[in-house]
């Protein structure tokens, strides 16, 4: 038996390794607790904790009910455009809220293109606002909601897909119309799933500091730096991103914990895909805006706009430096990929083969690194690399602070939960049966890893690679702190102009983030177009 | 592809010494800089290596690495920022006489741990077409909490760096009670709730969305050169800019500056690097590009900047009580309400 123990060791040493940086963060709550706190607490706190609170309320109800309707509307209907709504619904993946959010105002204020468009269309006064102002929370949520649902749209449409035919003939039969199968049978059955791609939503949105700073938002996240920036006291920084963190990781286990209530893997026999309904007319239209909305408010109007931008600037910046930022983008987002799917294959084995609680409780907590702030896990990160180079290289220069490999390190732990997600679904659909035969036929752990799981979660570890690179693509704050002299990213420099509100400037590198963070989603999009049924089943 | 390949491979153990070289922790980032950078190698030979970044972020790396830090000049946009390297001890005295002979006292750190690389003024826009000359004339800081600006006034949120360095200013003039109700008025001015950056209260105030804007003074000279596109230059032709506190103590100034740090590796290159920067031929390029304000008195700010006159008087007051009166503004503004 201790032959296998490394099957026993591996999460908890990846663990370690995660963790360390987060809780170099939560370790400040133990420390001293300055005055800020009273005049956090009498001041702005509640602010903070209300419009952070509407904010995930408002997202996770409307990427519930996008990502479950679109997802069921392309699964279980057939109509004009469907085959391509398939996978062009997860377009917005590739839109970083912050770069929606750019230009929702370039559009939508007042002087914005929009408005503009119409009052030249229409003759009108310039006093004449059509669209309402969207730097306010409720914009906030259109922006997180358009941008996130196809994290819901993704878990919801393959589980739709592996809902077997019988049930829902039963369903039909026992007198529920299509609607009724919808929410009262289908919806709940995919619960799970939902609610798995909500806490990704709900994770990403509160962490996120680009949009609702652009925004003017006062949430925890912009308390965070304002607490930082404006009142010098990283201390409590740190400690109100450790209760930022605790309130995530609550939520987190909430979820876990729900999940063990049903098995789903389907090893039924009798298992036969859902025919399609075909749509006519009205209800057609109906079911082709139900899936064009969320493409053209989430991909296809910030495209249009960027693209307005970068028109007005001549093409010179396609220049060697933004080609070496593309290169350096790529390249990074790669291999944070490959080692975040290699890192969850193996833990996710580790976990089925050596099943215990313990390890599956602490497995979970790998996903955390998602909830934290970029720029608060950097700092984590800086100290910890700090420490490490003075433990082993003293009297060296400093060796691993400044380096690719801790800027590395930290997509790892941030993006970690998108690739585990992946692969752990993907393990859920693979019967626990076939792993007692192979143990039975004397197979070890690495020939039933090598030749059994990797084959059957083939899809599973691209779709996890392609996510964690589209993220990693996008990511901001943890670079701008982590890299090295002269290194830049596509975000950074689409930063840089934005921050200093040049978006005509900004415009080039942000189509490239897009461009970028495309090729996972092209790719995945085809997967999506082969997932039938039948073929997860070979 | 193998050059890139090869740096990939190198930035994977740290940072490399090189000889002959000179690391920037930097928190500006503007296109033109860069063009300097390489000038200056072309001049020296010495490589400028860049990180940029937030200024407060930086400090953190800067603070983290210690004695083993590769930076040799923390370069900053905010005397904030300057001022809290100070306090932690990390700056060295700048030696250089050059620096010494020719930036004003009030432009450098107490002890000359830093040096004030170029200025910026937070002046008032306005219209003329909704704001009589009569009305903008000889107006203080103060004015803007008068009633008869109210619903008109736009500024940026109080996270921002520009506006809390303000708000120190006016509690280190006028102490915090008289600022705190200062504060509470001009809140009810406000046009709108705080949002956008500086531009946007310019644009604001071209379109008549309000009659008063308090922003940086080297954005209008930004979207007078069209760099940023078309939209932005008819808005910019449309307003004025007004100096405030002429007929007292001066406009508020802000400077971006630089500092060598204690554990400078590479001492020489830096010394160098700053005197580079405070060199005739690199301020007058300077102000061209990112129209900010010279520190030499012989140099003339650019062409879109100097029209609305250049001999405004200045607020004297040294850029260090910014940095020690930050917190209490942040708090203050908080508040009153400022979002």
């Amino acid at each position: 038996m201790n032959r296998f123990s490394i099957w026993r060791l591996l999460p908890f040493a990846v663990l370690i390794i995660f963790t360390a940086p987060l809780l170099i963060v939560l370790s400040t709550l133990f420390g001293s607790y300055s005055e800020n706190w009273f005049h956090l607490y009498e001041f702005v706190l509640a602010d903070y904790i209300i419009s952070s609170l509407i904010l995930v309320i408002g997202v996770s109800i409307l990427v519930l009910f996008l990502g479950t309707v679109t997802a069921w509307t392309v699964t279980t209907y057939n109509f004009k455009g469907k085959k391509v709504f398939e996978w062009a619904l997860i377009l917005p993946l590739a839109i970083p809220p912050y770069i929606l959010a750019y230009t929702f105002t370039g559009l939508f204020d007042p002087f914005g293109d929009a408005n503009n468009f119409i009052r030249s269309v229409f003759n009108l006064k310039d006093s004449t606002i059509i669209f309402p102002n969207v730097r306010n929370i409720y914009g906030a949520i259109v922006v997180f909601a358009f941008t996130l649902y196809p994290y819901v749209y993704l878990v919801s449409r393959s589980a739709f897909i592996n809902q077997s035919k019988s049930m829902q003939e039963a369903a039909r039969l026992l007198g529920l119309n299509q609607l009724e199968v919808f929410y009262k049978l289908a919806l709940p059955l995919i619960r799970p799933a939902a609610i798995g791609g909500m806490m990704l939503v709900i994770m990403e949105t509160l962490s996120d500091f680009g949009a609702v700073d652009h925004f003017a938002i006062q949430t925890f996240t912009t308390g965070i730096f304002r607490t930082w920036y404006g009142l010098y006291d990283l201390q409590t920084a740190m400690q109100l991103a450790s209760l930022l963190l605790l309130t995530v990781g609550i939520f987190y286990f909430i979820e876990r914990s729900s999940r063990g209530d049903g098995i789903y893997t389907s090893n039924n026999s009798t298992f036969s895909p859902n025919e399609e309904v075909n749509l006519t007319g009205l209800k057609a239209l109906t079911a082709f805006l139900v899936c064009f909305i969320p493409i053209f408010i989430g991909f296809l109007l910030p495209i249009v706009e960027l693209s307005l931008w970068a028109y007005e600037v001549n093409l010179g910046f396609f220049n060697n430096k933004f080609l070496e930022n593309s290169i350096n983008t790529l390249s990074l987002s790669f291999l944070t990929g490959l080692i975040c799917a290699a890192l969850a294959l193996l833990i996710n084995f580790s976990i089925r083969y050596k099943p215990s609680i313990l390890v599956g409780r602490f497995s979970a907590l790998l996903s955390i690194g998602y909830a934290v702030p970029g720029l608060i896990l950097a700092v984590g990160m800086v100290q910890l690399l700090v420490y490490l180079d003075n433990l082993a290289f003293s009297g060296f220069d400093i060796v691993l602070t400044g380096s690719l490999l801790g800027l590395v390190l930290a997509y790892v732990i941030k993006t970690y939960a998108l690739a585990n997600s992946s692969i752990e679904s993907g393990y859920e659909r693979i019967s626990h049966s076939l792993d007692d035969s192979s143990k039975l036929l004397g197979s070890t752990s690495w020939n039933m890893l090598g030749n059994i799981h990797i084959p059957l979660l083939k899809t599973s570890i691209l779709t996890s690679v392609l996510l964690v690179m589209s993220d990693v693509v996008k990511e901001l704050p943890a670079t701008l702190i982590l890299r090295p002299f002269n290194f830049e990213t596509l975000a950074v420099s689409t930063y840089i102009y934005a921050s200093e509100e040049r978006m005509i400037q900004a415009a080039a590198p942000a189509i490239a983030i897009v461009l970028i963070g495309l090729i996972p989603i092209v790719l995945l999009s085809k997967m999506i177009r082969s997932s039938r049924p039948i073929e997860n089943r070979e | 592809m193998k050059k890139i390949q090869l740096i990939l491979l190198l930035s994977f153990f740290g940072h490399v010494i090189m000889s002959n070289e000179v690391n920037v922790y930097t928190s500006r980032h503007y296109d033109s800089d860069d063009l300097l950078y390489k000038e200056f190698t072309q001049e020296t030979g010495i490589k400028v290596n860049i990180i940029s970044g937030k200024g407060s972020a930086l400090l953190q790396r800067l603070k983290s690495e210690g004695s083993n830090s590769p930076a040799d000049i923390f370069f900053t946009v905010d005397a904030g920022n300057l001022w809290k390297v100070q306090k932690e001890g990390l700056f060295q005295s700048i030696q250089s006489d050059l620096v010494l002979s020719s930036v004003p006292e009030n432009l450098r750190g107490p002890n000359d741990e830093w040096t004030a690389i170029a200025k910026r003024a937070r002046v008032i826009f306005y219209n003329p077409e909704n704001v009589s000359e009569e009305m903008i004339k000889d107006i203080d800081y103060e004015d803007l909490s008068n009633p008869e600006w109210r619903n008109k006034i736009v500024v940026r949120s109080s996270s921002n760096m520009y506006n809390q360095s303000l708000v120190a200013s006016l509690i280190s003039n006028l102490g915090e009670e008289q600022t705190e109700s200062w504060a509470n008025k001009l809140v009810s001015n406000f046009a709108r709730k705080p949002q956008g950056n500086d531009r946007s209260q310019i644009i604001a105030v071209a379109n008549g969305e309000a009659d008063l804007a308090i922003a940086n003074s080297y954005y209008i000279g930004i979207m007078l050169s069209g760099s940023a596109g078309e939209e932005q230059l008819v808005a910019a032709k449309k307003v004025k800019m007004a100096f405030p506190n002429q007929k007292n103590r001066g406009t508020h100034i802000n400077i971006s500056g630089a500092g060598i740090l204690k554990s400078a590796p590479n001492q020489k290159n830096a010394n160098r690097f700053l005197e580079f920067l405070i060199s005739k031929k690199v301020q007058k390029t300077m102000v061209d590009k990112s129209y900010e304000y010279p520190i030499l008195e012989s140099i003339r700010p650019s062409d879109e900047i100097a029209s609305f006159g250049t001999d405004f008087k200045e607020d004297q007051i040294s850029v260090k009580s910014f940095g020690e009166l930050n917190p209490s503004a942040v708090r203050l503004m908080d508040r009153s309400g400022w979002k």
